[in-house]
């Protein structure tokens, strides 16, 4: 396994890892309750029309669409202190990136569903303003996980957490440390 | 070891201690307090914004529904709060456990006294 060069202490790399690892657990929370008002909002929409874009169940999903990118964009900018955490070319880390681009075009959403919405009441789940929502989220999540990972393996290998025993999650640290947990070419 | 600017003995090579310090800031295991505030203001602002709902807007949410509602977000934080406090004190001296107990009873005595008594 490439050993990362150690840029900064160990302990200053261990609490800089933890601190947006609270961020991240922040983060979690914030994502698993869209996750309770998808369900929230789509039980809604059966039972009530549309009266008004200012519901609670919007409330709930709108805040939240705007706390996620702002939320991760401060994990964004709180990484650059931990080198290990750099993305190709120094820039910033390919799963933060992803994420961070996920959850703005779920920002983006809100007012293209408000358009949309302006001239078409129904609220059916698959209306094509409604895809970008999801599909915000599943990428948002997507490197949410693969950052989520190399933060663990990170912490793993500075000894401050306990290695994975299954082998094939061993296996899945050991590509997030050397950068390729998407692939072995594409950082 | 190569610091950051502004650390270290200016090209007279290594760093002390000290230097160390100043580049962690606020150790983690010392952000109990501020992570148990922040609980805490997750709880109440939950707790606010289901009520909104079963105030103003009762024919789409019914005062059950804004109780299930909190229920759930308050075991969402809940978790959030113990995985915060555990894994920033792993590995150091700290011990908060009566902090967390009581913050997380507090929070479901919280919940269940409005399950009960609000918005009926």
């Amino acid at each position: 396994m490439a050993q990362m060069p150690a840029l900064i202490p160990k302990e200053v790399e261990i609490q800089r890892l933890k601190k947006v690892w609270l961020i991240v657990i922040a983060m979690g929370s914030v994502a698993a309750s869209v996750e309770v008002d998808n369900f929230v909002d789509g039980s809604l929409h059966q039972t009530s029309i549309r009266d008004s874009a200012f519901t609670p169940a919007h409330w709930w999903l709108y805040s939240h669409f705007i706390t996620l990118p702002i939320g991760w964009g401060m994990a964004a900018v709180y990484d650059r202190k931990i080198p290990v955490l750099r993305g190709p070319n120094n820039s910033m880390n390919t799963g933060l990136k992803m994420t961070i681009l996920g959850y703005l075009a779920t920002m983006f959403t809100i007012g293209v569903n408000e358009m949309w919405h302006f001239w078409f009441v129904e609220e059916i789940f698959a209306v094509p303003n409604h895809w970008m929502f999801n599909m915000g989220v599943v990428v948002a999540f997507m490197g949410a996980l693969a950052y989520v990972v190399r933060i663990y393996a990170r912490l793993v290998e500075l000894g401050a957490e306990t290695p994975g025993e299954n082998p094939y999650i061993a296996e899945m640290y050991k590509m997030a440390l050397e950068g390729k947990l998407y692939s072995r070419s594409i950082p | 070891m190569t610091l950051p600017k502004g650390f270290g003995s200016g090209g007279a090579g290594g760093s002390s201690s000290a230097d160390i310090e100043r580049m962690i800031g606020r150790r983690v295991e010392n952000m109990t307090g501020m992570i148990t505030a922040s609980f805490w203001a997750a709880i109440l602002a939950t707790a606010a914004g289901t009520a909104a709902g079963y105030f103003y807007y009762p024919w789409a949410y019914p005062t059950a529904s804004g109780h299930f509602a909190f229920i759930v977000l308050t075991i969402i934080e809940t978790i959030g709060y113990i995985f915060c406090v555990k894994v920033m004190e792993e590995g150091s001296n700290k011990n908060s456990n009566g902090i967390v107990a009581a913050s997380v009873g507090g929070a479901a005595a919280f919940v269940l006294f409005v399950s009960l008594f609000v918005g009926w």
